[in-house]
């Protein structure tokens, strides 16, 4: 046993040595390799991700890699096009009655599915009426069909969906209702069989053709739709491959191994963009990284466990005057993401929802002081300000998944130290977090991240009331009545300025009430070889885009 | 009380004259010593705080600089000093290699003289327990029990659950050896003896058994320790450390986790790579000598020293 300690700790140095000298060779095979992938009779685009889909079954699929080969292989109504906005895919146009309750979709010709039978209307409304009706076994997509009344056909390419109450987001709505065909999912009588079904050879009427899902490798191998109605697709072949392991996904790219990568660690991208034959893409986009304060009501039940302190405004300004959100962008972040201040991010649709009149609170620790005296906390010989059984000295809790959160955490403890505060910095297995955040409120300050939805409605759910009573997804246990009474009018109002107007009010409440401090949008950042593809569309949808992808052509 | 500090004294000095001798030991010595007094010392060993940011004039943070003067082992992916957080480490990284060193000493000093001593069914049974948690593979058990312990909101630090956690699981060796000692021990005729004159078990466990496996305990509880420590690392290294606190393990983890091999920044993950061979690699130096030189089975003749042996033996080729 001595003797194999002494062996492994050579061997480990050893390793070391070796890594060390392998970090910096330059880019050599890269060139080697190229012709290679030229010589083949056909042009494969392959990509490198680090998740893979979880199903191909639209009926229960949660991860968004799945969602991403749904928009490959099957066409909806509506879809988000790379500026932010709402265009036809299967539908031509379409209007909506002055009452908001019926919606009239006109169908383009020429969808064949890739059995080469021809798509019909009744075969959408199969589809979407095999969703509404059976909200259980429809799990992940039901919410998409909440309020839908009835849908029909009036002739041979008119669908008309009635709903219930008027729909705000139905745009984005119709861009999730998949037309799948029905023989694939007619012969299932209840939602486990439904939700069994591994849905391994889909047909449907995209730019693409699945061949291939290997669920233990997770590689996915997708064939051009050569019949495509809207052009067929420029390469012959798409492989999805994952990767446990980012270096390992970086070095792949570099040799050539991969065509492009979904999404590159902050910390590579510089040394990604100095690779010969190889283009990065940063766009800004909407995930953000916030600073969540205790909002729970103390009369909650059970009772709060965070500190009494945070429920002073006072406090929850001086907060936000010590959090350096440029500092966290430029050493966290390398630069690759916007200082934040609302929970919509200003690239979310284009830029329409972002509320442009809010003014983020400054750095100023100076300020914080000031606002703490003023508020009568008095500065301790310890450093930490007190005021009667009030202690500024507060729990800072964070995710044990990214390494992210813990260099945030870092400096945090650092600003809030120069305005008389205490946060010590913990980190939580994210289940044990979950639990403590969500119904319980059993935190002070917690650093965590939300993926919002293309469509503002989600994230703003996320801070009403209800949605912390009924365990949901409110991890602030922030309660507005007027906050939550604009979260219900918002959903209802088909008139997009005046939905956007709510919309802003909403983020001046979420803003100046602080329940989270928004700190950082992070960027999507993407890269793909420069030497072999060209025609990756760039926006907030990502290069992996549907339409990205029909628009990719081989370097010759 | 005086003449026991004098034999305590010349005890020592005997050891050490014994000790001084061998060369290996003597290098296992100096790098364990070092590490504790960089631990101990660190503030004043370092220029910086672990968690400072370095800023060039502009105020913007130094992210993966290469060593320079203002940092001698260059800076980590958030700008701060690699050194610093090195020296840091040791404290954390000794600390767990110690306490749970001890922790698992204990248990396993107290299984094996109990099962040695008493024998029978009490043997059978702590016998059993040792087996089973021998068979199981070490690291994938561990790994299942921090992850579980982590998710049961226990509200202490990741670093007391990675303790006990190495130091519950890690005592089956050390029970089976102190076991055997302490069966070849207790059949002795001075044993036998005072067991006749009405000697309880307390006491002849502890004034004739302990003294002679201490030397065993005492060197195995050293071998231990190189492999708390190197646990530590791997453990924390697959992220179920405390990321809050600078221990080597951790520091690979950043290092790995926020690309520094992409980056090609070796200063980032070589020095706390070469940091735990340093503690380990003098735990298991130092551990072989004593436990050579403290356990008497494993020198042929006490009163000879290794030269004469060897030429005893080079002699009796001829």
């Amino acid at each position: 046993m001595n003797k194999k300690l002494f062996v492994l700790s050579l061997l480990v140095l050893l390793s070391l040595i070796l890594s060390a000298c392998g970090g910096n060779q330059p880019a050599a095979p890269a060139a080697t390799n190229a012709p290679a992938a030229t010589e083949l009779p056909s042009s494969i685009l392959r990509i490198g991700w680090s998740g893979k889909p979880d199903t191909l079954n639209p009926a229960y699929a949660f991860l968004s890699e799945s969602y991403t080969i749904f928009h490959l292989i099957y066409s909806t109504l509506t879809t988000q096009s790379t500026d932010g906005s709402y265009v036809g895919l299967l539908a031509q146009d379409w209007s909506v009655s002055a009452d908001g309750l019926t919606w009239t979709y006109h169908l383009k010709d020429g969808f064949i599915w890739n059995n080469g039978e021809p798509f019909t209307a009744d075969q959408l409304v199969w589809a979407i009426n095999a969703i509404m009706k059976d909200t259980e076994g429809w799990a992940t997509l039901s919410s998409y069909t909440a309020g839908f009344k009835e849908v029909t056909t009036t002739d041979a390419t008119t669908i008309v969906i009635v709903t219930e109450y008027p729909i705000a987001n139905m745009d984005y709505r119709t861009s999730f209702l998949y037309a799948f065909y029905p023989p694939d999912f007619e012969k299932f009588s209840t939602a486990e069989e439904l939700q069994n079904f591994g849905n391994d050879a889909p047909i449907g009427t995209g730019p693409f053709i699945l061949k291939n899902f290997d669920k233990d490798t997770g590689v996915v191998l997708l064939d051009a739709n050569k019949e495509y109605v809207d052009g067929a697709p420029k390469i012959d072949r798409l492989i999805f491959q994952t990767f446990d392991n980012t270096d390992a996904m970086v070095q792949a790219l570099k040799v050539g191994d991969i065509d492009m990568l979904t999404s590159v660690p902050a910390s590579a991208f510089e040394t990604v963009k100095g690779f010969e034959n190889v283009k990065t893409t940063a766009i800004h986009n909407s995930y953000f990284y916030e600073l969540i304060i205790n909002s729970v009501d103390p009369n909650n039940d059970p009772a709060p466990t965070g500190n009494p302190a945070l429920a002073d405004p006072a406090v929850r300004l001086a907060i936000a005057h010590s959090i350096n959100k440029q500092d966290i962008v430029d050493i966290v972040f390398q630069g690759l993401a916007a200082p934040g201040d609302s929970i919509i991010a200003p690239a979310m649709g284009g830029g329409f929802w972002h509320d442009p009149n809010i003014k983020d609170i400054p750095f100023d620790t100076a300020e914080a002081n000031r606002i703490l005296d003023k508020a009568g906390y008095v500065l301790g010989s310890d450093g930490v300000r007190t005021k009667g059984n009030l202690r500024l000295e507060f729990r800072l809790q964070f995710p044990s998944t990214l390494s992210v959160y813990a260099r945030i955490a870092d400096m945090m403890a650092d600003w809030f130290k120069q305005a008389g505060m205490k946060a010590n910095p913990e980190t939580m297995d994210e289940d044990s977090l979950i639990a403590s955040t969500t119904a319980v409120g059993d935190y002070d300050l917690v650093l965590w991240s939300w993926e919002p939805d293309p469509d503002p409605d989600f994230i703003l759910s996320v801070l009403t009331t209800v949605q912390f009573l009924e365990g949901g997804w409110s991890d602030s246990g922030y309660h507005n009545p007027a906050y939550d009474q604009l979260y219900l009018d918002q959903q209802q109002l088909v008139d997009k300025t005046a939905r956007q107007q709510a919309i802003w009010k909403m983020q001046e409440m979420i803003f100046n009430d602080i329940p989270y401090s928004v700190l950082v949008y992070e960027d999507l950042l993407q890269t793909y070889r420069s030497d072999r593809f060209t025609g990756f569309i760039e926006s907030p949808l990502g290069i992996e885009s549907t339409q990205s992808l029909l628009n990719v052509e081989p370097i010759k | 009380m005086n003449e026991n500090w004098a034999l305590f004294k010349r005890n020592l000095f005997e050891f050490w004259k014994a000790f001084r001798r061998n060369k290996l030991g003597l290098l296992g010595g100096f790098l364990v010593l070092t590490a504790i007094l960089a631990a101990t010392f660190a503030p004043l060993l370092t220029p910086y705080a672990p968690t400072e940011v370095i800023r060039d004039v502009n105020g913007r943070g130094l992210t993966f600089a290469p060593p320079s003067v203002h940092a001698p082992l260059g800076t980590d992916d958030a700008g701060r000093d690699i050194w610093s957080q090195l020296i840091y480490g040791a404290r954390v990284s000794l600390a767990v290699g110690f306490l749970a060193g001890f922790i698992a000493m204990f248990i396993g000093s107290l299984f094996g003289i109990l099962a040695g001593y008493f024998g029978g069914r009490i043997d059978n049974l702590l016998m059993r327990v040792t087996d089973v948690l021998l068979v199981i593979p070490d690291l994938p058990l561990m790994l299942v029990l921090v992850a579980t312990l982590r998710q049961m909101d226990l509200h202490v630090s990741p670093l007391v659950v990675l303790v006990f956690v190495i130091g519950l699981l890690y005592w089956t060796s050390t029970a089976r050896l102190i076991r055997s000692q302490v069966l070849t021990i207790k059949e002795r005729q001075y044993v036998a003896r005072s067991r006749a004159i009405g000697a309880g078990h307390v006491h002849i466990i502890r004034k004739h058994i302990l003294p002679q496996i201490m030397p065993l305990i005492v060197a195995n509880t050293v071998l231990i320790i190189s492999t708390a420590i190197l646990i530590e690392s791997g453990l924390a290294f697959l992220g179920l450390g405390d990321p809050t606190q600078p221990s080597w393990g951790a520091m690979l983890n950043f290092a790995f986790d926020r690309s520094a091999v992409t980056n090609g920044a070796w200063w980032f993950y070589l020095p706390p790579g070469f940091a735990i061979v340093w503690v380990t690699l003098g735990c298991v130096l130092l551990g072989n000598v004593l436990e050579d030189m403290l356990n008497p089975r494993l020198t042929a003749h006490h009163l000879e020293s290794n030269q004469n042996m060897i030429a005893i033996q080079k002699r009796e080729g001829e």
